[in-house]
């Protein structure tokens, strides 16, 4: 029998709240369990409120919680800020700071306890987090070993005193905490091998240097700057480069540059960054020069809301750019897929000498997530160079059946060309006559058609034919896949499909999808619904095509599935 | 082409492509200038790239038969850094106008320069937008009457080389382009100059700038006087924002270390040789 349980830390800035949450989430991971931790914060720099919310599963799980089961409270000021996210299930178990008494209307189980007293007087001044773990894992039968040995590594660094100081808050803790237990449901789990802890941005970065990827540039922007931190302590202890550029134009053109020369290259950012980086997107599909870019989604349009997570850059990624500009998009639906699709990204850039986009979203981003090492293995191709005899009378640009020419980079004696942002022929020459406009055009895209052909991702949850059919895309496939297991558990008959490659669209796969249910729903996180408007330019959408449609910055709830699809039913 | 039958001749490094240039233009000296300083130079065409952004002496990669990158308006610097950072072997030369590089892509000059990356930055400066027929770029002086600026151009007019010795340049100088051989001189420097070097070549324009141009400049250009210290960025500037006298030569030079050398710092400190996958993974697993 599965078991569940989902547990947030509220608090200021210093009441370690964040800390806790991944003490928690490394302790979990070495017991082999599931893992999913989000963090959110107010907007100042540095103090102000924060939370660390974890779902802990003995069953693999793919998003975050609707509800909570335990919440603990040191400030109820910070939790207000944080309510609408944080809710409660009407069992749940509140721990909170005495001194401070809950606000009315709040559905659960009360506990006040004197954290900040009680850490002072076990030795530990700042440790109410470390007695908070305490209090749950008595109260809840979490792993009290595997929480010790993760406080130790934790505070490993600091002095004795320090460490000793929190493992007695921790058992103080854990008294407390024995002193409810036998009026809460036990979690309870078999020890399994231990996972790794990784959020998506690291997956991505990982990811990049297992494809081979050895010059990365980028410019600092929230959600995806791990992606440039990680790089750039590891790029350089491998032998590659990372270059932190002026702007979003410069991480980009400055990626085409040492891809021209002949290293797999990468840039992440978000939404602001990819519309600086439309002109140089054309250059590197007009060019044939690969490229990856990493675009980690967040609320628009705009500066719009940095911190949180949208599927508004859809059109954007599909689109930007002026002319006919082929590129491909692949999306992600959770931290592993991310490692996969960056992978993928890379292997396609290499393959069709064109630009890739890799679609992230702040929630998968920056939420950390368990995942066995041995998944994070993938195929990866290398950049095909021109062989001697395509090197003689050498035609960078040579229209070939199925659009990809070969290419030469620089020290290759032979290869040499002119590339350009101007329409060329095939030695790469500026040309502004109509046939070969017409021509090149043709090439550049027909790669997209053999790209189609061979990458047919996507993910499909639930049975064969259903009632129900949901198509989705993003960190909403997560969301949506524990939605369908959990419908068909009763008389519905669900199923789902979300294109892990958005551009080429798996049309065919999808067309076969859409023949097997009977209604359907296309949900996003998009206010003008930008998945199903790129939907219904791929394929015949039934007329009577429900769409659950909204804004971000409010992470899409598992119950908020169900209620639509049975809305949809029942309509 | 073979290397073992590449004679080093400033033919050689003609591509069969004509330039699209006005007759009379500047940028014809500049573009026989550079084959002239790659032959004496033996560089190699499979180790040579030309980068370059959007304008009419931007065309000039497509002349040159190295390997060549005709690129955005504006974004050579970018294009260029990214090239040499990923091949530190390859000889990178950015070329492009004033309007490419200092007006649309001004924050990248100033980036690139301060970056200190190997490459030569030839600036073919001719005070106006051509390939656009005719607008004021920041070299336009102020006053005169361009296709936009029909009452006379409100904004001061900007020395390259001024901006690129305050932007961190280690090498800048000033040629004109109606000066072969000096041209040649300043290329080759620029070209064999450890760290970015900035060349700034008065290029005139004969279709928007009036065909006296270049009588008036061979009458105003002066060689630097012979005390000119060039290790002193106070005297360099000098000769920035002169009046009636155009100045050539060699007005900066010092030796920092480049962003090739502050890689290879970089590298060393992450202890290249030390880090395998599972070192990557373990970042991520409990240890404990």
């Amino acid at each position: 029998m599965t078991q569940e349980l989902t547990l947030s830390i509220v608090g200021s800035g210093g009441d370690g709240a964040v800390a806790a949450g991944d003490i928690l989430s490394m302790a979990c991971a070495r017991e082999g369990l599931n893992v999913i931790k989000t963090e959110a914060y107010g907007p100042q720099i540095r103090g102000g409120e924060s939370s660390a919310t974890v779902r802990i599963s003995t069953a693999p799980i793919y998003s975050q919680a609707d509800a909570l089961d335990a919440l603990v409270v040191f400030n109820w000021a910070d939790y207000a800020r944080f309510r609408n996210e944080l809710t409660p299930a009407p069992d749940a178990v509140v721990f909170y700071e005495e001194k401070d008494p809950p606000p009315a209307g709040l559905n659960a189980r009360f506990f006040p306890i004197a954290f900040a007293n009680a850490a002072r007087d076990a030795g530990a001044p700042n440790g109410k987090n470390v007695l908070a773990l305490g209090v749950l894992s008595a109260a809840f039968g979490l792993p009290q070993d595997a929480l010790r040995a993760a406080l130790r590594a934790r505070f490993g660094k600091k002095t004795a005193a320090v460490v000793e100081g929190n493992i007695k808050a921790f058992d103080r803790g854990i008294e407390i905490g024995n002193e409810v237990a036998g009026s809460v449901k036990k979690f309870a789990y078999e020890k399994k091998a231990p996972k790794l802890v990784m959020s998506g941005n690291e997956a991505s970065a990982v990811a990049a240097i297992d494809a081979g990827c050895r010059f990365f540039a980028g410019y600092p922007i929230t959600p995806s700057s791990e992606i440039l931190h990680f790089l750039s302590e590891w790029l350089p202890k491998i032998g590659g480069t990372c270059l932190q550029t002026e702007d979003e134009l410069a991480a980009l053109g400055a990626v085409v540059g040492a891809s021209f020369s002949g290293v797999k290259s990468m840039t992440a950012t978000s939404g602001p960054g990819l519309s600086l980086m439309a002109e140089m997107l054309g250059l590197s599909s007009m060019a044939e020069v690969p490229s990856v870019i990493v675009n980690v989604q967040r609320g628009g349009p705009s500066t719009g809301i940095p911190t949180k997570s949208e599927q508004s850059d859809l059109m954007h990624a599909l689109f930007a750019s002026h002319g006919d500009t082929p590129r491909a998009v692949i999306a992600c639906s959770d931290v592993e897929d991310t490692y996969h699709a960056t992978v993928d990204a890379f292997n396609i850039a290499e393959e069709f000498q064109m630009p890739v986009i890799v679609l992230s979203e702040q929630s998968i981003a920056q939420r950390r997530e368990t995942i066995s090492g041995d998944n994070l293995v993938h195929d990866v191709i290398d950049r095909q160079l021109a062989n001697p005899e395509e090197l003689k009378e050498f035609r960078r640009y040579r229209v070939t059946e199925n659009g990809v020419s070969p290419m030469s980079v620089p020290g290759m004696a032979g290869g040499e060309y002119q590339t350009n942002g101007l329409e060329h022929d095939e030695q790469g020459r500026p040309n502004s006559m109509f046939v070969t406009h017409e021509t090149m055009n043709a090439k550049r895209y027909r790669k997209l058609d053999a790209l189609a052909s061979k990458y047919r991702l996507f993910h499909r949850f639930g049975p064969e034919t259903a009632d129900l059919g949901i198509i989705c895309w993003g960190s909403t496939a997560g969301v949506v896949r524990e939605a369908v297991e959990r419908l068909n558990q009763g008389d519905l008959r669900v199923a789902a499909f979300a294109p892990r490659m958005i551009m080429p669209l798996p049309v065919a796969d999808l067309e076969k999808f859409i023949a097997s249910c009977g209604e359907l729903l296309v949900i996003e996180l998009s206010y003008s619904k930008q998945f199903y408007q790129y939907l219904r330019t791929q394929v015949d959408l039934p007329k009577k095509t429900r769409v659950y449609a909204r804004s971000g910055g409010k992470a899409l709830g598992v119950s908020e599935i169900i209620e639509q699809c049975v809305a949809e039913v029942l309509a | 082409m073979s290397s073992c039958e590449f004679k080093f001749t400033p033919n050689e490094y003609k591509s069969d492509l004509k330039p699209v240039w006005c007759p009379g233009c500047g940028d014809f000296g500049v573009l026989n200038a550079l084959y002239k300083a790659l032959a004496d130079l033996k560089c190699n065409p499979q180790d040579t790239v030309v980068v370059s952004g959007i304008g009419c002496s931007s065309r000039l990669p497509g002349y040159v038969e190295t390997y060549g990158f005709n690129s955005l308006h504006g974004r050579a610097l970018p294009i260029a850094t990214g090239a040499k950072l990923a091949s530190p072997n390859l000889n990178v030369i950015a070329v492009g106008g004033d309007g490419d590089g200092i007006a649309i892509g001004g924050n990248h000059f100033m980036h690139a320069a301060r970056r200190n990356v190997d490459i030569a930055y030839i600036m073919m400066d001719n005070e106006i937008y051509g390939l656009t027929k005719g607008q004021a770029g920041p070299t336009t002086p102020t006053g005169d009457k361009t296709k936009s600026t029909m009452y006379g151009n409100p904004d001061a007019a900007i020395d390259p080389c001024a901006l690129a010795i305050s932007f961190g340049a280690t090498w800048v100088a000033r040629a004109f382009s109606g000066d072969i051989k000096g041209t040649v001189d300043l290329m080759k420097r620029a070209i064999q100059h450890r760290g970015f070097a900035f060349l700034n070549i008065i290029s005139p324009c004969v279709t928007w700038r009036g065909d006296d141009l270049f009588k008036e400049l061979r009458g105003k250009v002066k060689s630097l006087p012979h005390d000119h210290d060039p290790g002193s960025r106070r005297q360099a500037q000098n000769f920035t924002y002169e009046e009636e006298i155009v100045t050539t030569g060699v007005l900066y030079a010092v030796q920092h270390p480049t962003l090739l050398d502050e890689m290879g710092t970089i590298k060393a400190k992450a202890s290249t040789s030390s880090a395998t996958r599972s070192d990557i993974l373990k970042v991520f697993a409990p240890r404990f």
